[in-house]
């Protein structure tokens, strides 16, 4: 080994301690890169391979009920590779542990084969179909584990008005369904109150009434049709609009596809974001530290030139420091991230079900996290090397004049001055004399803080978007949907229903919503005059009233549309005569999923050409019946899906409480190892220049604690201002981070609370009271006697 | 005792009306005024001066560690006031072995290393187990200087400038930390390399007793030479005395 490498390993050996708390910080760097790009890595492949294997499709079209002749047509279009054609129907189901009624959605699948299909299903558990029984169901694998189900076992639905027993033949993953919702507006998957339910094909369509006829068509497009794929849809959407066109929906639009490809591209930003916030500050605190070692090794820097050592050897040698620290960080790093990867997968495997993750050795991960660690890393060496670098070998050899001792500006305001007592002017004078060291630290505490500030905020938006969602505009406490449009006669009979004390009719009409170029096709919800249990809101909470005439648009969707109040749109029916009207743009809402749009119900059901019609009923629930409507709801013929809005709600907020509450540990983690890292950094530093300093005081009679006590004040003033300029910080982290999600199926309200405030304070300053102990530790341990007699 | 008149002088440096002045903010100030001198080869002379009278500087320039304002240092037909630092660092790695006053050692290596630092740098060295054999130090190879007495410290500091075989061996203020004892032992050992190498040495001092040992006497005031003597009577460092 070259003598030199040989200082090198010595001298990082005998800094271990300080060299340390940057390595643990361009780890957490290094392995959040690692984590969060491996976990988008696994997902994406993942993805790929299970919409590959198992044939996703690559639309779907659903109509109210199509021959299957007219499926052929659809096969028969340029860019269409295969389609299907399937029944698939929303049922209640009866469970015999489970009081409330839960909405199934039954869909048909072939007897053989049904893993070749388009969207092939994966058997989980059992055998799949038998060829001699008709009442036989393959079940999510997500709804069979949540309610202990297991192939054998029976399962009861209400179909065509009856009620069925069925066994259950397996348990099956389907590509549709990787993230488990029922459609546009669910954002969390809700195995608990929603399970898919695969039927013998011939026997659905037997069943539901559906003999040659189909009510969904999924297809597949040639490669290179993707593009194209509006055109296409808008194509079929007029082929078979005699047959009542529900919806079109491109796989871009499909709501698991869409979650699953949201989260992939939010992982991409988190990869690049969080990391680089990591390894900036590695960066800053490395700086400040090798600023300081090439001063004190001036003089060896200067001997190596004397001896005739070129500069490049020199340089060499202390950027040696760097690429150490980098490739330490950057192994433990990428160690630390490859196992956190396999926890965020594994926390994944809770949202997202495939039949298998792909874990691949990403090699070409570890070797980018390996350089940008290195990179960062060696450039917080480079600068302090430089300045001393830049000296002839005469200057470096001299020792470094002393430091500048004047006045701080501070000090020509001579009262002010006065008042603060010698404890502080030491404090300000050295962070003053020390700017880049103090901004260091204020730079530090300020990302420290507002990473746990914009976690903290974006936990306070989740539980402001659920109460905003669960108690003021959606009021009802349970609502169910109608197998079919039903007049008004439908609402008095629900009415009736034990233990509804206050029941309201809505109707949902799937439109073509156009302004301009802009336009969208989305469910419309009418809502009765006099509305009292959905209560479309203002972002102040509230209340709006649906006008007799025209369109209540939340923000997202008059954004997208381009509209604002009194701006007339077109709007289409997708069903009947399909009559263009135009409609004006009554109030804009505020809403955070999904694209809610709503009219009153008499003037939507006459653009439609029917009398009022309903299609679901919310009730508000007398709790002391609960069970007995949930009982006699499981017997209604015309019941087609049931939910309950405590349930839903409940469902978001465990799912929360479980995933925020991880994040925000981590978080709340990696913004200590930045807060402590870099304070107790900064700290060691001065503690070692000005050793004699401290010596001095021990000296004259000082105790550890009340030398300690000069280093806290400046540290505290440090933090105060760091944690200022936090707040604006963290802010705009959320505000971006808003910006960043913002999609058409979910939005981020951003909210400012006092207590997230205090939280974010008091957190901050745990972190710089654990590093001011160590700051304590060092100063008792000092050998003051020598360090008073040590030759400067 | 002096041989210059036993063989042809030959200069090894020549300097010509070197003037270095440094700037303080708006103050200039000059630390050389035009010097000239003529350095032989196997010549031992001494610097002498009080503080601040721009010796160190002018060992600066000598030993290529420092560029003059103005004039010129001329070695084997090549000025290294104009020379790059490529030229400088070259010059003085193949020329010119150092000793500080303060030994400058490495402090995170043990005695062997440190004279390792000097013997990897250039091709034929000695080995550094050797320069310590002659500055008597062998034992204590393995130590680390923060071990090792100043005297120690020093000699480790020769050794390392010896191994590298140089043209010139600089010494500044080689005995200002070492007590007289140790500073006989330490200035004895230069005066035996300069004896049995014929190495060329300069060494600077405040001392005035030192400059008894050398050839040639250079006194320097306020950045000029105030003085150049032969000294007729070459004093064996042991007799030194102060």
């Amino acid at each position: 080994m070259r003598v030199l490498t040989r200082k090198l390993w010595r001298e990082i050996f005998n800094s271990a301690g300080v060299l340390a708390t940057v390595v643990v910080i361009i780890m957490v760097g290094t392995s959040s890169f690692i984590c969060v790009k491996s976990a988008q890595r696994i997902l994406e492949t993942s993805q790929e391979a299970y919409y590959r294997d198992y044939r996703f499709a690559d639309f779907w079209v659903n109509v109210k009920k199509a021959p299957l002749s007219a499926v052929k047509r659809v096969a028969d279009l340029p860019g269409v590779a295969a389609v299907e054609s399937r029944v698939v129907f929303d049922v209640i189901l009866d469970l015999p542990h489970v009081v409330e009624p839960i909405t199934g959605r039954l869909i048909s699948a072939p007897t053989r084969g049904f893993d070749e299909t388009i969207n092939g299903i994966s058997l989980v558990r059992g055998s799949g179909f038998s060829d001699d029984r008709n009442e036989e169901v393959i079940l999510g694998e997500g709804f069979a584990q949540e309610h202990d189900l297991h192939p054998g076992d029976r399962i009861n639905l209400i179909l065509n008005r009856k009620r069925e027993s069925f066994i259950i033949a397996g348990t099956a993953l389907s590509p549709e369904y990787v993230y488990m919702v029922r459609g546009e507006g669910d954002f969390t998957p809700d195995a608990e109150h929603f399970g898919i339910l695969y039927v013998k094909e011939a026997y659905a369509r037997k069943a539901l009434d559906f003999d040659g006829a189909c009510n969904e068509i999924v297809g597949r497009l040639v490669p290179g049709a993707q593009a194209d794929v509006d055109l296409l849809l808008d194509r079929i959407d007029r082929m078979l609009q005699p047959f009542g066109v529900l919806s079109t929906t491109p796989r871009s639009r499909q709501a698991s596809h869409r979650f699953l490809s949201d989260e992939i591209r939010g992982l991409g930003i988190t990869a690049t974001v969080m990391p680089t916030i990591f390894l900036a500050v590695a960066a800053l605190v490395l700086n400040i530290l090798m600023t300081r070692l090439a001063e004190r090794q001036r003089t060896t820097m200067g001997t190596l030139k004397a001896l005739g050592y070129s500069n490049r050897q020199v340089i060499t040698h202390f950027l040696g420091f760097g690429v150490v620290v980098g490739i330490v960080g950057g192994l433990t790093g990428i160690g630390l991230g490859i196992s956190m990867s396999y926890g965020l997968i594994s926390l994944y495997a809770d949202f997202f079900k495939f039949p298998q993750f792909l874990f691949t050795t990403y090699a070409d991960l570890w070797i980018v996290g390996m350089i940008i660690s290195v990179v960062f890393s060696v450039a917080g060496t480079i600068k302090g090397t430089l300045a001393v670098l830049r000296l002839t070998p005469a200057e470096a050899m001299r020792p470094k004049p002393p430091a500048r001792g004047g006045a701080v500006f501070l000090e020509k305001y001579p009262a002010l001055w006065r008042s603060m007592g010698f404890r502080s002017h030491i404090a300000l004078r050295s962070l003053l004399r020390n700017p880049t060291r103090t901004l260091s630290g204020i730079l530090s505490t300020a990302l420290a803080g507002s990473i746990i500030l914009s976690t903290l905020m974006m936990y306070d938006s989740m539980w402001y978007l659920v109460d905003f969602q669960f108690e003021h505009v959606l009021r009802s406490d349970a609502t169910i949907g109608m197998r079919d449009e039903r007049s008004r006669l439908a609402l008095y009979e629900t009415q009736r229903l034990p233990g509804v004390d206050y029941a309201e009719p809505t109707l949902g009409v799937v439109c073509d919503i156009r302004n301009g170029r802009n336009a969208r096709r989305l469910a419309v919800l009418a809502l009765e005059e006099n509305h009292r249990l959905t209560n479309p809101c203002q972002r102040d909470l509230s209340p709006i009233a649906i006008p007799p005439q025209g369109l209540v648009l939340a923000s997202k969707l008059a954004n997208i549309l381009d509209a604002d109040v009194g701006d007339r749109l077109e709007l289409t029916p997708v069903r009947g005569r399909r009559r263009t009207v135009q409609v004006p743009v009554a109030s804009i809402v505020e809403g955070f999923l999904g694209l809610d749009c709503y009219a009153d119900l008499t003037y939507l059901s006459r653009m439609v050409g029917e009398a009022a019609a309903v299609n679901s009923v919310q009730l508000s629930v007398n709790p002391v019946r609960a069970d007995a409507l949930f009982r006699t709801v499981k017997t209604l013929p015309n019941a087609q899906g049931f939910s309950v809005r405590a349930n839903t709600k409940g469902n978001i907020e465990s799912t929360f409480i479980e995933t925020m509450g991880i994040s925000l540990g981590m978080m709340v983690i990696f913004a200590g190892v930045i807060a402590f890292g870099s304070m107790i950094n900064l700290s060691l530093i001065e503690i070692t220049d000005r050793q004699r300093d401290i010596a001095t005081f021990r000296v004259l009679g000082y105790h550890p604690s009340q030398v300690a006590a000069i280093f806290f004040r400046q540290n505290m003033i440090v933090f105060t201002l760091g944690l200022i300029l936090s707040f604006p910080l963290g802010y705009g982290m959320v505000v971006g981070m808003a910006q960043a999600y913002d999609t058409e199926l979910f939005r981020m309200p951003v909210v400012v609370n006092l207590p997230v405030i205090v939280w974010t304070g008091l957190l901050a300053f745990g972190f710089v009271l654990l590093a001011q102990w160590v700051v304590y530790r060092q100063i008792a341990k000092l050998d003051w006697l020598e360090a008073v007699q040590a030759k400067e | 005792m002096a041989d210059s008149t036993t063989t042809v002088p030959q200069a090894v440096l020549r300097i010509e009306r070197v003037s270095r002045i440094f700037r303080m903010g708006e103050v200039e100030v000059p630390a050389l005024v035009e010097v000239d001198m003529t350095i032989e080869a196997g010549e031992f002379i001494a610097i002498l001066g009080p503080s601040g009278s721009g010796k160190s500087t002018l060992l600066n320039m000598i030993g290529g560690t420092d560029r003059p304002t103005s004039g010129s240092v001329w070695h084997e037909g090549h000025d290294l006031a104009v020379a790059d630092d490529g030229e400088l660092t070259e010059y003085r790695r193949e020329k010119v072995g150092f000793i500080f006053q303060f030994y400058n050692l490495v402090p995170s290596l043990t005695a062997y290393e440190n004279v390792q630092v000097a013997t990897e740098l250039v091709d034929d060295p000695l080995d550094p187990k050797d320069a310590l054999e002659m500055v008597e130090l062998s034992d204590r190879a393995s130590h680390f200087p923060a071990q090792l007495s100043g005297g120690e410290q020093q000699r480790v500091a020769i050794a390392r400038a010896l191994a590298k075989r140089p043209e010139l061996l600089l010494a500044d203020e080689p005995t200002g930390a070492l007590d007289l004892t140790t500073s006989r032992s330490v200035l004895g050992i230069l005066q035996r390399l300069n004896r049995e190498q014929n190495l060329t040495i300069i060494l600077i001092t405040h001392n005035a007793a030192i400059p008894a040992i050398a050839h040639r006497v250079v006194r320097i005031v306020s950045g000029r030479i105030a003085e150049s003597r032969i000294n007729e009577h070459v004093l064996p460092a042991e007799e030194v005395s102060w």
